[in-house]
């Protein structure tokens, strides 16, 4: 079975590039062995939050100087103006989530702790939760959720450095006990989707809730029926209401995963999760197939482009054994940003940065995996998202940006120089 | 400067020492154990786990692999509920003389340790993953036992015979009068403030630091540290203890632990007992003798390494002073007898196996000093917890929360800690360090090493503790630059990539690090 592109991965960057490529009638497949860390992660996009220690309040303004410092860095090879646009494509491509923000400011969001975290775009049931310009903020908590505290949110964020003063108090409700008495986050995203228990909800928190009190709930609101429950929840408590991120699974990253999903179905792109994918022919520099490596024998794909968007160690798209070789797990590709044999992998000190933690695929310009001599390795065969070399994503808060930028950017790299695409014909 | 006043005063609050403190509170004398870091946070909670059969010993050591087995029955007995009886065998592998299985089986015999030769076929069927060339093995009575229940349940027994315990105290200084140790002072490690105790003996059970001890009396004790690594596997690769049959070596023996195994060990010269460094060579070299056991060990995800430091004990007093060297596996030091110093006693070396027997010496000599005859009873009395006389079950948590899967929430997923575990544990450690919860509970020692157990713990002391954000903060923050130690040396294959989420939940997702302090 031929496509015009495959690509393996189906985190934000895989599906990013698949559906812009399916946008302009590319035939698409996307290809993985699970789900990525759209399910693990708050749907929120940071571009850019931290430079060494300094918060970033307008990526858009500090993007010019930190790719001047960070020269490997993934958005070397990506404009602010791409970027930008990355960021309005996805707010019109999945109106389902209500995305709001631009590249020049971020949004102060609190996390589970209460430390306020920059994001450039955020989804809608989110935006109430914008520190910055201070207010009042009370957080639910409800106990059976194991994942929030709202004591100990709500103590913390009194505490942080904030433009303006907020101040901050904490509510515990006992909602009705479940027969499940630990069904965790995704469990309690499915009861704020039926109305009886939203009734609940609101009955107690009647008459307790303080004027011009923003409302903070754990990000439990819905999972099928997300915008109806946050929205509902405001109208009916009369208050700004928002979601706080919490540890994995997440509920409104599961949302995300599944409007780009249904977008990409609709774009007439094929989803195929649950193959392990492996490399498989290439021909005059170029990929020809890869490998599915599926229960029972391995299936062949072909495609003029492929997309590499395997995401970096936490997804397993490199691997690194007891012995300390790394390996990129599809093509075995030349892997970059590792320290020299013998050195030390990691510091003893775990806030310290540790010489792993930039390692990745390096690209050329248009986003071509590139050995050491930065020698394009193949001509059809582009990578984006977290299997990158060069960022440091967690303490940047830069992981959503460069997966939906690059994600974004590699398709258009395709559009611009790949093959036109394969005839009506030859499908299937 | 409070003040105590105590009968015994016993220092260091490992298998020794909580072991002295339960045998001198049951035969009536009014104690006081004093540690200065938490329970079993010294050589005791950083070992192998293998309750020796003796077998180790039997070429090499026989009288410690006889003092082994008569203890090993005796824990049996007395301390099930600490023990998983595993068994253990000993396994010819293609690297090792098959001429020493003769040899062993002879040591065996004369020591009394239990043993058979089993056949390969039926060793291989029991434990699948064991080297498929190995040429002889043989079947002993050891077992895995968990140090952290082990001095628990000494220092309850103690407790309920009246017996006081300050954790976070350390020893500053011993009082010297006339030839005779009088007390010590004590400094609370978390306030600052100092503590005077007026002692009839002090019992020195500070294990690798037992020299440090002594000095302070103006006693010279030479402890020659030899530190340990072992590594915690994610499974349990082997059903029972595999040791291989030769003259004992490194890492040479895989334990068992719940969900786990570990491989261990090596001997270091260090100069500081406190020293814990794991070096890249060190865990190489376990990976690679891991490999001669169970092949395809490397490719195991690796959970946590940690070190001990071993209190190997060198006489430097000539042979003619009477030392009541006891056995050649630990040391009694009598001060009086050996250096002129009454009211000092100093008991180190050996090994938790044959802590029991280390307290019984050291009680004895107590009574010596003290001019009374009071008989030991620890051979006979069960510890708290081991009422039933049952040994450990693997599953026993799952086992127990099966018949109400329903009940609450699940904290520890790992180690399946519920959230009522959890607040009873902090009721009653009374702290708010995560680490010492851990030593309780083993919350955070499974394959996340923490990642999501360790905001819930922190949240749950935050509320139970009525936490000012400083100290919550500080715990949690401390708990992951603790746990980082015994992570970065064996960071490769899935542990990795566990990492990672990690790194994602606490600084992408939480960003811990702007906390505030
Ligand atoms: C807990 C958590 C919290 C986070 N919080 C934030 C946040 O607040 N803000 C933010 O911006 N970012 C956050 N991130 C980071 C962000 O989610 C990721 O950086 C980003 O989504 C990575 O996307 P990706 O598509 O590059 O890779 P991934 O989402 O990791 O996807 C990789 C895909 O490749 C597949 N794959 C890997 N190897 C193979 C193979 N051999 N064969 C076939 N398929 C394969 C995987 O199955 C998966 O589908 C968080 C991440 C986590 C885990
Ligand atoms: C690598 C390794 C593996 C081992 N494996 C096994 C095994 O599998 N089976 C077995 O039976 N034995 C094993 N052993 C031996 C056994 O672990 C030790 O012999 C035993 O734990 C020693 O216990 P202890 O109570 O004497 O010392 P420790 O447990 O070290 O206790 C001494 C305590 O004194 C405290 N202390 C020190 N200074 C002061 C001060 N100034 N004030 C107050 N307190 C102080 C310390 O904090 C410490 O907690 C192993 C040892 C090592 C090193």
């Amino acid at each position: 079975m031929t496509y015009d592109v495959i690509v393996v991965g189906a985190g934000l960057a895989g599906l990013t590039a698949a559906l812009r490529l399916s946008e302009q009638d590319r035939r698409v497949l996307v290809i993985a062995k699970g789900n990525g860390a759209t399910h693990l992660a708050p749907p929120v996009i940071d571009v850019l939050g931290y430079a060494g220690d300094k918060r970033i309040e307008s990526p858009q303004k500090a993007l010019s100087g930190f790719v001047v410092s960070h020269p490997g860095h993934p958005y070397a090879n990506v404009s602010a103006d791409v970027i930008a646009e990355s960021l309005d494509w996805l707010s019109r491509r999945v109106p389902e989530l209500g995305y709001q923000g631009r590249l020049d400011e971020n949004w102060l969001l609190p996390t589970a702790v209460g430390v306020p975290k920059p994001s450039a775009l955020v989804p809608e049931s989110m935006v109430a939760g914008d520190l910055r310009r201070g207010g009042r903020f009370v957080f639910i908590g409800l106990r059976g959720l194991k994942d929030f505290h709202a004591s100990y949110l709500a103590d913390n964020l009194a505490r942080a450095q904030l433009p303006a003063r907020v101040s901050t108090r904490f509510i515990e409700l006992e909602p009705p006990h479940d027969r499940n008495a630990d069904p965790g986050s995704v469990g309690f995203a499915r009861r704020f989707d039926e109305p009886r228990f939203r009734d609940w909800i609101v009955q107690a928190l009647a008459g307790q809730l303080e004027p011009n009190e923003k409302v903070g709930f754990p990000a439990v609101l819905g999972i099928e029926k997300a915008g109806e429950v946050w929205r509902d929840l405001e109208r009916r408590l009369e208050h700004p209401a928002f979601e706080v991120p919490l540890l994995p699974p997440s509920a409104p990253g599961i949302r995300l995963y599944d409007a780009l999903a249904r977008a990409l179905r609709q774009a007439g792109a094929r989803i195929l999760i649950g193959d392990r994918v492996a490399a498989g022919g290439s021909e005059g520099g170029r990929v020809a197939e890869i490998n599915a490596l599926t229960a029972a024998r391995p299936v062949a794909y072909r495609a003029n482009s492929f997309v590499l968007a395997t995401g970096g160690f936490a997804s397993g798209g490199l691997e690194l054994d007891s012995r300390g070789s790394v390996r990129e797990t599809v093509f075995g590709l030349p892997v970059a940003g590792m320290p020299d044999a013998g050195e030390p992998m990691f510091s003893p000190r775990y806030f310290d940065t540790h010489a792993v933690s930039r390692a990745g695929v390096a690209v050329d310009a248009r986003l071509r995996p590139v050995d050491e001599k930065g020698k394009v390795v193949f001509e059809n065969l582009h990578a984006a998202g977290a299997i990158l070399s060069g960022a440091v994503p967690w303490r940047e808060h830069s992981g959503n940006g460069i997966s939906l930028a690059t994600g974004y950017a590699v398709a258009a790299a395709i559009l611009e120089h790949a093959a036109p695409r394969i005839r009506v014909d030859a499908r299937d | 400067m409070s003040s105590l006043q105590t009968d015994v005063l016993v220092i260091g609050g490992g298998s020794t020492g909580s072991g002295v403190a339960r045998d001198a509170a049951m035969r009536g004398f009014s104690t006081l154990l004093v540690e200065r870091r938490d329970l079993a946070d010294g050589t005791t909670g950083r070992f192998h786990g293998l309750l020796h059969s003796g077998g180790r010993y039997a070429v090499k050591d026989p009288p410690a692999a006889i003092e082994c087995i008569k203890e090993n029955l005796i824990l049996r007995k007395v301390a099930p509920d600490c023990i998983e009886d595993t068994g253990g065998v000993f396994v010819v592998t293609p690297w090792d003389d098959p001429a020493f299985g003769d040899r062993f089986l002879a040591g065996c015999k004369n020591t009394g340790v239990p043993v058979h030769e089993v056949s390969v076929g039926d060793t291989l069927r029991r434990e699948p993953r064991l080297h498929p060339g190995i040429k002889r093995a043989f079947t002993v009575p050891d077992a895995a036992i968990d140090p952290w229940k082990l001095v628990w349940s000494n220092v309850r027994s103690a407790q309920e015979h009246g017996a006081r315990m300050l954790t976070y105290h350390r020893v500053l200084s011993l009082d010297v009068d006339g030839g005779k140790v009088m007390g010590a002072v004590l400094q609370d490690v978390r306030s600052g403030d100092e503590v005077r105790v007026r002692a009839e003996v002090v019992v020195n059970a500070a294990g690798a630091w037992a020299g440090q001890i002594a000095s302070m009396a103006g006693c010279e004790v030479q402890i020659l540290p030899g530190k340990g690594v072992m590594i915690a596997m994610n499974h349990r690769l082997v059903q029972t203890v595999l040791n291989r049959c030769k003259l004992p070596g490194d890492g040479d023996i895989i334990v068992p632990i719940r969900t786990t195994c570990v491989i261990g060990t090596t001997d270091v010269h260090v100069t500081d007992p406190d020293t814990s460094e794991i070096t890249k060579h060190e865990v190489d070299f376990m990976l690679d003798e891991g490999e001669k056991l169970v092949p395809g060990f490397r490719q195991a995800r690796a959970l946590h390494a940690w070190a001990g430091v071993r209190p190997l004990f060198q006489e430097t007093r000539a042979k003619d002073i009477e030392t009541r060297d006891v056995t050649r596996s630990h040391a009694l030091l009598d001060h009086k007898k050996r250096d002129g110093v009454g009211g000092f006693v100093t008991i180190t070396g050996g090994k938790t196996t044959t802590y029991r027997f280390m307290a019984e010496v050291a009680v004895d000599a107590v009574c010596e000093q003290l001019g009374v005859q009071r008989p030991c009873s620890t051979a006979k009395e069960r510890l708290p917890g081991s009422e039933r006389g049952a040994t450990y079950q693997l599953g026993a948590r799952l086992g127990a929360r099966e018949p109400l899967p329903q009940s609450e929430e699940i904290i520890c997923e790992c180690e399946l800690v519920t959230r009522s575990h959890l607040d009873a544990a902090i009721a009653r450690r009374e702290t708010d360090s995560i680490d010492d919860i851990r030593r309780l509970l083993r919350i955070g020692m499974g394959p996340c090493q923490g990642g999501f157990c360790i905001y819930r713990a922190t949240a749950l002391l935050h509320a139970d503790r009525h936490l000012d954000y400083a100290t919550a903060n500080h715990s949690l923050l401390d708990f992951l630059e603790e746990r980082w130690k015994g992570l970065h040396p064996i960071l490769y294959g899935d542990q990795l990539r566990q990492t990672r989420l990690d790194d994602w939940i606490f600084q992408g997702l939480f960003d811990v690090r702007h906390l505030p302090r």
